[in-house]
């Protein structure tokens, strides 16, 4: 288990990181979220041991920071970018040691992997010649050649295609079934929606909430349906019963006051509009985030 | 230890394997054969056909004694060097005569010519007039013919036999020879100043390259991110050991290589064995130099995130490095003086100025001993100074931090 208690960073007047803490437990992705600058890099950073923090700290198995750690922790950063002049198996080896593989189970390993992203015939091309997918899949195998205990991944499937992504959303799947800890942070909400079984929701360094993604539901959840109608959306405007709504191309998702009752809701409108559609639904991460967020941030302001 | 290993593997063979290391490496050698060699063979450019000058004389007295006085300059074939004709025209003005002669020069029917003007007291005035300025060797010649000529006219007014002059002829002068503590001797002024040249320019190539090449490789590692995989894999002091380990290598590669170049033009007496007498304290200077260099390029370099900071840094440092090259002169006419002194001490210079003081004059072992402690002593600050900068400064993505944030850095616990 990967323990962070109480951790704080601080840069000169900018508290980047304040006093946070969350547990990640093996075989559960644990999704790290929130807006740009909320503290996320800086938090995975401290994690790495690339930066100290100010106070508090980082366990792993009840131990804090141990030099075999570097060689038990991959990491995948945002912005990507490899030696673009050097061969694809001599970067991928030369990763691989410094993690502390042998050079020749190395090279196994990292053909194993290239083969299974389909790009074993690329490995003695340098990186140049590659795509900017494959480049992507160079890198991902960069960040898990060594077999690591705990996987960070931030922004994992940004630049890949539908395929690739499935490709790395089956790996995450495997690594983490085998009592690994993975820590993901992702804008896409969708996938992590999908993904993770716990989420840690941060902004302005502080946390928003926490748990798990199913309690964090049911907590900040409310009342919400989905209508699909034809005509003038103009109605839901005045409506009484309607805390918030989003209208999309050809639906309309609606949070309810807390006192309503779905079906009451249902009989108000009916008369107004040509409903086509009416389901009561869960909130999505998406809405929980953005909500959560204007209102963390409207406090902290 | 194994990663620090790694990393140096790494900076080697990948920045060996690329074209433009391989292009500096053949190429420095021959700019610098070429550079000793083109001065050379300026300076000692003679030319090989007798040259037609004039002379104007107002006092019309020199006429026959300069022509006797440069008659004795032979071109190899044996053929005069000069040959003087007389444009003195009798029927016309001395104006006349001169606009005429500038006629000719212009015309191309004479080099150039001397026009003696009688002043009055009897004293005279010289000019030399020609399409270019002639060359340095031509008029001290002929300043030493027309001094010949008015030296024997006072003397033969004195009644003294003017061929006391010819005594004068047999000028003796100085070959200089440096004698060191092992009794070699050292040869002459130019193969003093082109065996330092050669090696400072060479240090400071290789400085600058390399210099070039690491800055440029942090802020490509920093611009996409690479560096914080690498130093989510070993401490950042490993990763700055294994650099400054990895491009010293590199940096002793192109000395061998060079060296061997040398052996080889050695071998065919292009370079002279004299100047390679001090090749072992030099190379200690030099590969000392360059560590220093390394390592203090580490630390600044890593604080650079565009491309046009990591301009501002190198162009910075070739100042400081061209510094010895620039005091080379000074230095050779004067190696005591108390600004090469002072340069000798300071490890950004010391380096260079050492490699041309052991070519100048002898250095005592005490003085080889405290400069090389002075290096190693710096170069082992500059290694712990560095990696506190290293260590923020690569995480550093804004702007360069201003002097007083990097003092905040260096003596951040």
């Amino acid at each position: 288990m990967l323990e962070v208690k109480n951790l704080y960073k601080r840069y000169k007047n900018i508290v980047a990181v304040d006093r946070i803490s969350f547990q990640v437990k093996p075989g559960r992705i644990f999704g790290l979220i929130g807006p740009n600058g909320a503290g996320k890099t800086t938090t995975m950073r401290m994690i790495l041991n690339i930066i100290k923090p100010s106070d508090g700290e980082i366990l792993f198995e009840n131990r804090k920071s141990f030099n075999d750690f570097y060689n038990i922790v991959g990491y995948l950063p945002e912005e990507r970018g490899l030696y673009k002049k050097s061969k694809v198996i001599d970067l991928l080896l030369y990763f691989g040691s410094l993690k502390n593989m042998k050079r020749s189970i190395a090279r196994n390993e990292i053909m194993v992997w290239l083969n299974r992203f389909g790009i074993k015939n690329l490995a003695y091309r340098k990186i140049e010649e590659l795509s900017k997918g494959n480049q992507q899949k160079v890198q991902f195998i960069a960040s898990i050649i060594h077999n690591p205990k705990i996987l960070i991944l931030d922004e994992p499937f940004s630049g890949f295609d539908p395929i690739n992504q499935q490709e790395i959303k089956n790996f995450i799947i495997e690594f983490v079934n085998s009592g690994k800890i993975l820590i993901l942070s992702t804008h896409q909400m969708d996938m992590a929606e999908k993904l993770c079984s716990e989420i840690f929701l941060i902004n302005k360094g502080k946390e928003v909430c926490s748990g798990e993604l199913a309690d964090l539901k049911k907590r900040f959840g409310g009342n919400h349906i989905r209508i699909e109608f034809e005509g003038n959306p103009d109605f839901l405007k005045i409506h009484e019963m309607i805390l918030q709504y989003e209208i999309f191309s050809n639906y309309s998702e609606i949070q309810l006051r807390d006192s309503i009752i779905p079906s009451e809701f249902l009989k108000s409108i009916v008369d107004m509009t040509t409903l086509t559609h009416f389901s009561v639904i869960e909130p999505s991460l998406n809405k929980i985030f953005i909500d959560l967020v204007k209102q963390s941030s409207s406090k902290i302001i | 230890m194994k990663k620090i290993f790694e990393i140096a593997r790494w900076e080697y063979v990948e920045k060996i394997r690329t074209k433009s290391f391989i292009i500096s490496l053949i190429i420095t050698p021959f700019v610098i054969i070429l550079f000793s060699i083109i001065p050379t063979m300026l300076s000692e450019d003679n030319p090989d056909t007798t040259r037609v000058f004039g002379l104007l004389d107002e006092t019309n007295i020199s006429f026959t004694d300069l022509n006797e006085e440069l008659s004795e300059y032979k071109l190899k074939n044996h053929q005069p060097v000069y040959l003087l004709i007389n444009l003195n025209v009798k029927e016309k003005s001395f104006d006349e005569n001169q606009n005429d002669a500038d006629k000719k020069v212009i015309t191309r029917s004479i080099d150039g010519y001397i026009l003696i003007y009688k002043m009055a007291k009897d004293s005279l005035r010289l000019e030399f007039r020609g399409r270019n300025f002639s060359g340095s060797q031509d008029i001290t010649r002929f300043e030493t013919a027309l001094n010949n000529i008015a030296l024997k006219q006072r003397l033969k007014a004195n009644n003294i036999d003017p061929q006391i002059i010819n005594f004068n002829k047999n000028r003796i002068s100085f070959n200089q020879i440096k004698i060191t503590d092992s009794g070699k001797s050292n040869t002459d002024f130019l193969s003093v100043f082109y065996t330092s040249i050669i090696f400072i320019v060479l240090l400071t190539l290789m400085i600058i390259y390399s210099g070039q090449m690491l800055v440029r490789s942090l802020l490509e590692e920093k611009s996409n991110r690479l560096i914080e995989i690498l130093i989510s894999s070993c401490k950042s002091e490993e990763l700055l050991t294994g650099k400054i380990i990895g491009l010293t290598a590199l940096g002793l590669t192109q000395i061998f290589i060079w060296a061997f170049i040398a052996l080889v033009l050695t071998g065919i007496n292009v370079i002279s064995t004299n100047s390679l007498q001090n090749i072992p304290e030099i190379l200690v200077y030099f590969i000392l130099g360059y560590l220093f260099y390394t390592s203090l390029l580490v630390g600044i370099g890593s604080v650079v995130s565009t491309e046009q900071e990591a301009q501002h840094v190198t162009s910075y440092l070739s100042m400081i490095l061209i510094i010895p090259i620039v005091i080379i002169l000074p230095a050779m006419q004067n190696p005591q003086s108390d600004l090469i002194k002072i340069l000798s001490f300071i490890p950004l210079t010391l380096p260079s100025v050492m490699i041309l003081k052991l070519n100048i004059t002898d250095i005592t072992v005490l003085e080889f001993a405290i400069t090389v402690i002075i290096m190693i002593i710096s170069i082992f600050l500059t290694i712990k100074i560095s990696a506190k900068i290293f260590k923020i400064g690569i995480l550093y993505y804004d702007k360069m931090p201003t002097l007083k944030e990097l003092k905040n850095w260096i003596f951040q616990k």
